[in-house]
């Protein structure tokens, strides 16, 4: 867990970059167990289309913590088809701004892309292709009881969010 | 050429010299005990461009719904058969649909998927156009000269637009016959699908979920009304309902099996079909048992129509469209080997806001695109394309159940929820389109 040590200081960009720069690691490490501990439990996981509201519309994603362990579930505990092979991913993470902070809250901004292979027999259709996925996202990180960052909320608005999927069922 | 010759036939050596390079009345084989189809109607660029001709330019294809639509402005553009359209309300209310491009230069008007609008400007050379289609305006007219007759240079209509229960279907064949009369039976269950909402009326949410995937567009046909597959593609959705403790697993399980009367997969005339289930699809939002709900469904349609209305259904119009419990769902075949697919959530009108917001989120669940459902589907359907790569074995088979369907007195062939007799349906259409010169009749 990241820590700070010191409760009561706000979010510098390190500490900030320090933080997705693990989420990035533990996703790409599939390790989805630990990457949901860097949320909190009340904590929201969206990837929204266009009027980013979900009473009206469909998000590509809008998992509450029930159901971000849910799709962890599936893609540790299940043979999703989906992701059979499984998409291996590269999360590179620039642009980290800390937008606005005070002592335990903190909402920051950076830009993402994922890069996406399945293996598998690459010959075959739908397989072997390496694939990016631009986005930008917004976090907002909360000062935990032991003194740690955690992530409230994390929404990506993905460059293409409107246009058509094609196996979307890794975490990005 | 002997059977076993032709089973083992090379890939690319074709009897026949004629237009078509390959018998099309050998593609679907019908018989007795046995219904297969050829591999190549997944793969073939000549039979894809045919299956355009002659039942994609010949067909009902759905291009809207009325409430995208709702303000006279209001447009929408739509594909109809790989043509550009615009769907419009126009000042009178009423619908229209034009096709996309300025009778000028051929220009498209319209870049923008939805959008409100009293007139179309083209970008090209200013001739601006009313949104029923109307020429109202040429920029720097008097190069033109008096001679010059401009009363066949409206934006030209769609040849036939007619809506059902606000579903807004256009055909390229001016010869159709009427909507209602192609849909025939599908009518009755269409009417069931909208009568969810106790005003009768269903609408759209703002965004659509789109998928694209490389494979043929008769997979996501053969798929929605397949019964068969459900245990074994969606375990990994069993075991999330297992885990959050929906149901138990062999729960689960032993309901996908059930033989009912209203469990039961069914083929259509026309290529219909579809997949009904009594009790609901299993991990679905039951929003179907609330006190509340239930009695303003008996208020405004009667009680004795209260479980056909609640009887859960993925019903296929062919070739263009599925109406599912919370969405829409259309089809657009791009290339024999790539296809684009809408899933539209729909909202229940005169119903509590909270309920819809709900089947929102559990639409994302099953069939968004980083669902834990339909994103297995799709995966089958490109373990499809890539099987249908190889031509030496020849038939995919579509036999279950065709021993044990029974036929209807409409033409219905109602079979058990895991048969195979909607897929017949849509093969019988298919070959019976695909082999007439004429349009549907
Ligand atoms: S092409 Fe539209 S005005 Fe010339
Ligand atoms: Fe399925």
């Amino acid at each position: 867990m990241i820590s700070d040590g010191a409760s009561g200081a706000a979010l510098s960009t390190e500490r900030a970059e320090a933080v997705l720069f693990e989420e990035a690691a533990r996703l790409d490490a599939r390790a989805f167990d630990a990457w949901l501990e860097l949320f909190t439990d009340d904590a929201i996981y969206w990837l929204p289309m266009g009027v980013e509201d979900p009473a009206r519309e469909p998000s590509l994603i809008f998992d509450d913590r029930a159901r971000m362990e849910e799709r962890v579930f599936r893609l540790m505990d299940t043979a999703a088809h989906a992701q059979l092979p499984p998409s291996r991913t590269q999360h590179d993470i620039t642009n980290v701004r800390v937008v606005e902070t005070t002592a335990d809250w903190a909402r920051v901004a950076c830009h993402l892309v994922v890069h996406e292979v399945r293996i598998g027999d690459p010959s075959q259709v739908g397989l072997g292709d390496v694939r990016s996925f631009p986005g930008r996202c917004e976090y907002v990180l909360r000062h935990g009881a032991e003194g740690q960052w955690l992530i409230a909320e994390k929404t990506v608005r993905l460059l293409a969010r409107e246009l058509p999927q094609y196996n979307l069922t890794f975490i990005v | 050429m002997t059977r076993s010759q032709e089973h083992n036939r090379v890939p690319g050596q074709q009897a026949s010299q004629d237009d078509d390079p390959f018998p099309l009345d050998d593609l679907v084989l019908d018989e007795p005990y046995r219904f297969r189809v050829d591999g190549r109607v997944y793969t073939d660029a000549h039979l894809f461009a045919l299956e355009m001709d002659r039942i994609w330019r010949r067909s009902w294809l759905y291009v809207g719904h009325e409430s995208e639509i709702r303000e006279p402005g209001d447009y929408r553009t739509a594909v109809l058969a790989r043509e550009p359209i615009i769907l419009s309300r126009g000042e009178d209310g009423g619908i229209h649909a034009v096709f996309n491009r300025c009778m000028h230069r051929g220009a498209a008007l319209c870049r923008d998927d939805r959008g409100h609008a009293n007139h179309f400007r083209c970008p090209y050379h200013n001739w601006v156009y009313r949104n029923d289609g109307t020429l109202v305006g040429m920029a720097q007219k008097s190069g033109y000269g008096s001679h010059f007759d401009t009363s066949e240079l409206d934006l030209v209509p769609v040849p036939r637009l007619e809506a059902y229960r606000g579903l807004i279907f256009a055909n390229l064949d001016p010869a159709a016959p009427a909507l209602q009369e192609r849909l025939g039976p599908s009518a009755w269950y269409i009417d069931q699908w909208a009568d969810r909402s106790p005003t009768g009326q269903m609408s759209v949410a703002e965004g659509v979920h789109r998928y694209s995937y490389p494979g043929n567009w008769k997979f996501q046909l053969e798929n929605g009304v397949d019964g068969y597959h459900g245990n074994y593609v969606h375990d990994s959705f069993v075991k999330i309902l297992h885990r959050a403790g929906d149901r138990s697993r062999q729960d689960v399980v032993r309901a996908r099996n059930r033989l009912g009367s209203n469990a039961s997969a069914k083929g259509l005339p026309r290529g219909d079909g579809l997949l009904e289930r009594e009790d609901g699809m299993l991990g679905t939002f039951d929003y179907a048992s609330r006190d509340e709900y239930r009695r303003s469904l008996v208020e405004a349609h009667g009680s004795a129509r209260l479980q056909d209305i609640l009887t859960q259904r993925n019903l296929l119009i062919f070739p263009s469209v599925y109406l599912f419990e919370s969405h829409i769902r259309v089809i657009r075949p791009i290339s024999p080997t790539s296809t684009i697919v809408d899933t539209i959530p729909t909202r229940i009108e005169g119903i509590d806001d909270a309920i819809n917001t709900e089947r929102l989120r559990e639409h994302e669940r099953f069939f968004g695109p980083s669902s834990f459902g339909a994103t297995d589907d799709i995966e089958i359907f490109v373990l499809n394309q890539t099987g249908v790569q190889a031509e030496v074995p020849r038939w995919l088979d579509f036999s279950r159940g065709l021993e044990r369907e029974r036929v209807a007195d409409n033409g219905e062939r109602i079979g058990h929820s895991t048969d195979e007799a909607p897929q017949r349906a849509i093969y019988r259409e298919w070959r019976r389109m695909m082999l007439s010169g004429e349009g549907p009749s």
